[in-house]
């Protein structure tokens, strides 16, 4: 089953993307803060991550960095789900962008999509 | 000489001569050798010289001569007289006649005694004129000095020290009556000329300079205005001071904060909201889906989050209203302890849920305080609410716990305490907690709420004490006076015409 990676920093929303990817037949692990992404996608190596860009104390972009330096994670897709417009531009590689409220069939389509390739 | 003399000579070959001896001086000569025809020319015109022998007619005569000398200051009296009746002329008109002749005139007596009079009346003249000019100059400067007091601005005039030598009403009024003072002294407490100063700029360029400054009032009360400099220059073109005109433009730039900072809010708040949306829209999924698999649990959580995410949008609507309408503090005298109840019951349930332990710590005589209860209640939520999230988002696992102590500071002094043992916060943000939209809370902060809670404190003319180290936790310590205080009542915030209102 394939596994992804959420990092949100608000609970309530982590709760709902893991319930949602669960429901659909994925595993799921969450991360709530920049440190602690990078510690999960280390241990559990996710085959997709979700990612924040308004992170308490960090700020996502410097996540998407800090992952590209790593060999073995550095070509996990990455979507980006934030309340910030224009965030398509803050990662350079993410497979897709969504804005806080996100439409859910939507984002399930583009996981579902990304993890057949 | 083409002055007018009005000759009073009762004989009259003696006056035809005179009339002739004057003719020759270019004199404009009138004859009266009546009482009535003397009466009658004084009557019709002004004479610049009176010449004559007033006891050649009527007893009446030198006491008219006298009244209309009296009543015409300009009018030069030369009076000629027999020898024997010399003394007398002299005890009737003292200093009133310019000169005194004998008769048979010499006509040198007479010659210099005319020249004279034209001298007096020349200088006479130019004594009328100069008195008027000073006395129109005396009611300009009057109208002058009413316009610099009146002018709806504080005006000063002020020295190469900076030193106030002059001011207006309006100034007086609000800064006191001191002159000799220094300027940033005067207006904004200083101890040394502030950067930028207008008036050295004038001092040294001759040209109007300006600047935006905050002063403070004799009763503590900070303005806003907007300050323009005009160069006093001597006769020499040289300028010796130099006149500094402040319009207060405080109501303005109150209003203008206000609704810069209420779109910036608005830009700022969607991104919170549509947080909030997001999280509203993954409770409804687990309550659909909970239903569809009949999971029971699922619906609980579920139902627990949406009072969550309602409690939280209907606090960050309460938050903009709060901002979005400015207004007046309705105090009432405030049991204290039924206020810190009010609010622990309002905080506990959710520390509960969150798994934090509230520890309420209430002295027993906590008595009355006077305070906008609504206002304060909502300020110390915020306080508390701070607190509970600072022990979540602490990623140490122990036992978080938040304090909440009430006492008496000293009889005039009432202080809450707000202790927790969460994150804790660094240097830059203690120092910038109170600005607005400052959240550390990532997508979950509105920025609005630790603003309001200073506001209001500031407002009921209270202070805030915080302490706080990273990873350590924080304390805040919100000590209020019991009674309104002469500080809350400078602030209370004036009411705009027009309140902004959603």
């Amino acid at each position: 089953m394939p596994k992804i990676l959420i990092v949100d920093d608000d609970p309530n929303i982590r709760q709902y993307l893991a319930a949602l990817f669960e429901d659909h037949g994925y595993l799921t692990v969450v991360a709530r803060d920049v440190a602690e992404a990078l510690q999960t996608a280390q241990d559990e190596r996710p085959d997709l991550i979700t990612l924040d860009l308004d992170l308490p104390g960090e700020w996502g972009p410097r996540f998407y960095r800090a992952l590209s330096q790593e060999p073995e994670l550095k070509s996990t897709p990455i979507i980006v789900i934030s309340a910030m417009p224009g965030s398509r531009y803050a990662i350079g590689n993410a497979v897709a962008s969504f804005t806080k409220p996100f439409d859910r069939e939507e984002l399930l389509k583009t996981v579902g999509e990304t993890l057949d390739l | 000489m083409a002055k007018t003399v009005l000759l009073l000579e009762a004989d009259s070959s003696h006056a035809d001569a005179l009339k002739i001896y004057l003719g020759r001086k270019q004199a404009e000569v009138h004859v009266a050798a009546t009482d009535e025809k003397a009466r009658g020319l004084l009557a019709s015109r002004d004479f610049d010289i009176l010449l004559g022998n007033p006891y050649g007619f009527g007893e009446a005569c030198p006491g008219e001569v006298k009244r209309h000398k009296l009543a015409n200051p300009l009018l030069q009296v030369i009076i000629f007289c027999p020898r024997a009746l010399m003394d007398q002329a002299m005890d009737d008109f003292g200093p009133l006649a310019a000169n005194y002749l004998d008769l048979p005139l010499n006509s040198k007596a007479l010659g210099l005694a005319l020249d004279h009079a034209e001298k007096c009346i020349a200088t006479e003249k130019k004594l009328a004129a100069y008195s008027q000019r000073l006395s129109d100059l005396h009611d300009a400067q009057s109208l002058y000095q009413q316009l610099f007091n009146e002018v709806p601005c504080y005006i000063t005039v002020q020295n190469k020290d900076l030193r106030i030598t002059d001011t207006n009403a309006k100034f007086k009024r609000d800064f006191g009556h001191e002159v000799g003072g220094f300027c940033y002294e005067i207006y904004k407490h200083r101890s040394s000329p502030c950067p930028e100063c207008p008036v050295a700029k004038t001092f040294y360029d001759g040209g109007s300079h300006g600047t935006e400054e905050v002063v403070t009032s004799k009763a503590g009360k900070q303005y806003n205005v907007i300050t323009q400099t005009a160069p006093i220059k001597d006769e020499n073109g040289q300028i010796t001071q130099v006149m500094e005109m402040s319009t207060n433009i405080t109501q303005i730039r109150q209003l203008q904060d206000h609704l810069s900072s209420l779109g910036l809010m608005l830009g700022s708040m969607s991104h919170g909201i549509k947080g909030m949306l997001t999280a509203l829209d993954g409770s409804i999924y687990q309550l659909e889906t909970g239903l569809q698999k009949e999971d029971r649990t699922r619906m609980a959580a579920a139902c627990e989050q949406i009072k969550e995410m309602t409690e939280r949008i209907k606090k960050m609507v309460l938050d903009i209203l709060y901002y979005a309408k400015s207004r007046e503090l309705q105090y009432a005298l405030t049991d204290v302890r039924e206020l810190a109840e009010t609010v622990v019951s309002m905080i506990s349930p959710q520390a509960r849920h969150k798994g934090i332990n509230l520890v309420t710590e209430l002295e027993k005589d906590l008595g009355i305080i006077e305070m906008d209860p609504n206002w304060m209640q909502a300020a110390l939520i915020n306080f508390l609410d701070n607190a509970v999230d600072a022990c979540l988002f602490d990623p140490k696992e122990k036992e978080h716990r938040v304090v909440f102590r009430v006492s008496p500071r000293d009889p005039e002094t009432v202080c809450f305490v707000i202790e927790d043992n969460g994150t804790g916060m660094d240097r830059q943000t203690r120092e910038t907690l109170f600005t607005l939209f400052f959240s550390s809370k990532g997508s979950q902060g509105t920025g609005l709420g630790l603003f309001i809670a200073n506001h209001v404190v500031q407002q009921h003319g209270g202070s805030i004490t915080i302490r706080s180290e990273l990873g350590e936790g924080s304390r805040f310590e919100v000590c209020l006076p019991r009674v309104k205080t002469d500080h809350a009542r400078l602030n209370a915030v004036p009411q705009p015409h027009q309140n902004v209102a959603f």
